[in-house]
């Protein structure tokens, strides 16, 4: 006992003392060349910046810029790898439900003490409304639709903790079908967004790329970088506001699959033994 | 001259504050590694939230506010505190309430060294007495 906490205690100050070391001398490998750092300029030199047209993003967030558009398609492919992550958690847990069997239940009585959920209902639009802000400043300050939705979530999370999950499915109506939509929505905003430009170009009979954002050199048309007189970024704003909506309703819709009482789980797994 | 004294004395009381904060931090993280049960440990983990989360959200809101060198923003920062320090105020006790509560409901955490327990005491007086009546 005493000899294994000094153990303990001799591991954790070498790993100290090797990891200091490491990094050190040489622990972050041998540092990139120095030509670039140039493309890291160029990027903050382009990324809000009317003197540049054909190359800016007129957003003054550069990494906004550089995530949904200087490399746009792939986080395009990041938000599909969410969403088949979900899928696959719907198929992991399909015919598990709570969609019926409200009536009669007592929701008031289950969940924590009064004083927490007074606490709850005061912290809920709080944080629906800063996660909000995370997402719709997305292009203005650090933050966007991911970091907005996945603060978003939060809310429904406490709720499912503190009222239960009968109080989300039948009382505030969350269901697993109305997450899906809600997703499933985002996600069609998000494609909009992307096929924008293209739609307006073929419109107006001119080039016109697909996630094009901006006008560039060969294709003269874009998304207006402003609108009303506050700055909208052209896709930058379309695209935070549906990944908003799109994680916010992906995580709800797997906390309520993962807070369905494991009863309810195994009623449908029997049935399957049984071959219902 | 005057605003200069006290934009100091809202530094110095700030500073105070944010010393006293991590006093108290230091305080509370002895308390939870040597108070012998869950809900003195618990207790040790509020003075680190209130004590030592609450109090220097404040001094960072007063030194703020004193310090001309952050210029305009120096009110944003001072209010960011201040919003931040009023939800701790309002959330942190709810927070181990919760987790009292269910460590005592669920038996989870035994009261043990007790020196008085009035809600088991209570429990039993009333519940137990309606019991044995019935």
């Amino acid at each position: 006992m005493r000899l294994g906490r000094y153990l303990q205690a001799f591991s954790l100050v070498a790993l100290a003392v090797l990891l200091a070391v490491a990094l050190t001398y040489k622990g972050l490998g041998d540092l990139p060349n120095p030509a670039v750092r140039d493309l890291a300029l160029w990027y903050l030199y382009t990324t809000l910046n009317p003197e540049v047209p054909n190359m800016t993003v007129m957003s003054p967030e550069a990494v906004t810029a550089i995530v949904w558009d200087y490399r746009g398609l792939d986080t395009l492919f990041e938000t599909m790898v969410f969403f088949l992550a979900i899928v696959g958690a719907l198929a992991i847990m399909r015919g598990i439900t709570l969609n019926e069997g409200g009536e009669g239940l007592h929701i008031e009585r289950y969940g924590l003490s009064l004083i927490t959920k007074t606490a709850t209902k005061l912290l809920v639009p709080l944080i629906i409304g800063v996660s909000a802000s995370i997402a719709l400043h997305g292009h203005l300050t650090p933050g966007g639709g991911f970091q907005g939705g996945s603060a978003a979530a939060v809310a429904p999370l406490l709720v499912l903790v503190i009222f239960s999950t009968y109080y989300v499915v039948f009382k505030l109506r969350l269901s697993e079908l109305s997450m899906i939509s809600l997703r499933t929505l985002g996600l069609m905003g998000i494609y909009m967004t992307s096929f924008a430009t293209l739609i307006l170009g073929l419109v107006i009979g001119v080039n016109a790329y697909i996630f094009q954002n901006m006008p560039k050199a060969n294709a003269f048309i874009g998304l207006p970088p402003a609108l009303g007189g506050s700055l909208i970024s052209g896709t930058l704003f379309f695209f935070n506001l549906f990944e908003f909506f799109a994680v916010a309703a992906g995580f709800t819709l797997v906390f309520i699959l993962l807070s369905i009482p494991e009863v309810k789980a195994r009623e449908v797994l029997k049935g399957e033994e049984h071959g219902h | 001259m005057e605003a200069n004294a006290l934009d100091q004395a809202l530094m110095v009381v700030g500073t105070v504050m944010i010393v006293w904060g991590a006093v108290s931090d230091l305080i509370g993280a002895l308390g939870m590694l040597r108070f012998p049960n869950f809900f003195v440990r618990l207790h040790a983990a509020t003075v680190g939230t209130i004590w030592g989360a609450f109090v220097p959200l404040i001094g960072v809101s007063l030194f703020a506010a004193g310090y001309e060198g952050l210029g305009f923003y120096r009110w944003f920062m001072a209010g960011g505190a201040l919003v931040t320090a009023f939800l701790l105020l309002l959330l942190a006790p709810v927070g181990s309430h919760a987790l009292a509560r269910a460590a005592y409901r669920s038996r989870a955490a035994e009261v043990k060294p007790k020196v008085v327990d009035f809600l088991e005491e209570f429990v039993k007086k009333v519940m137990g007495g309606e019991n044995d009546r019935a």
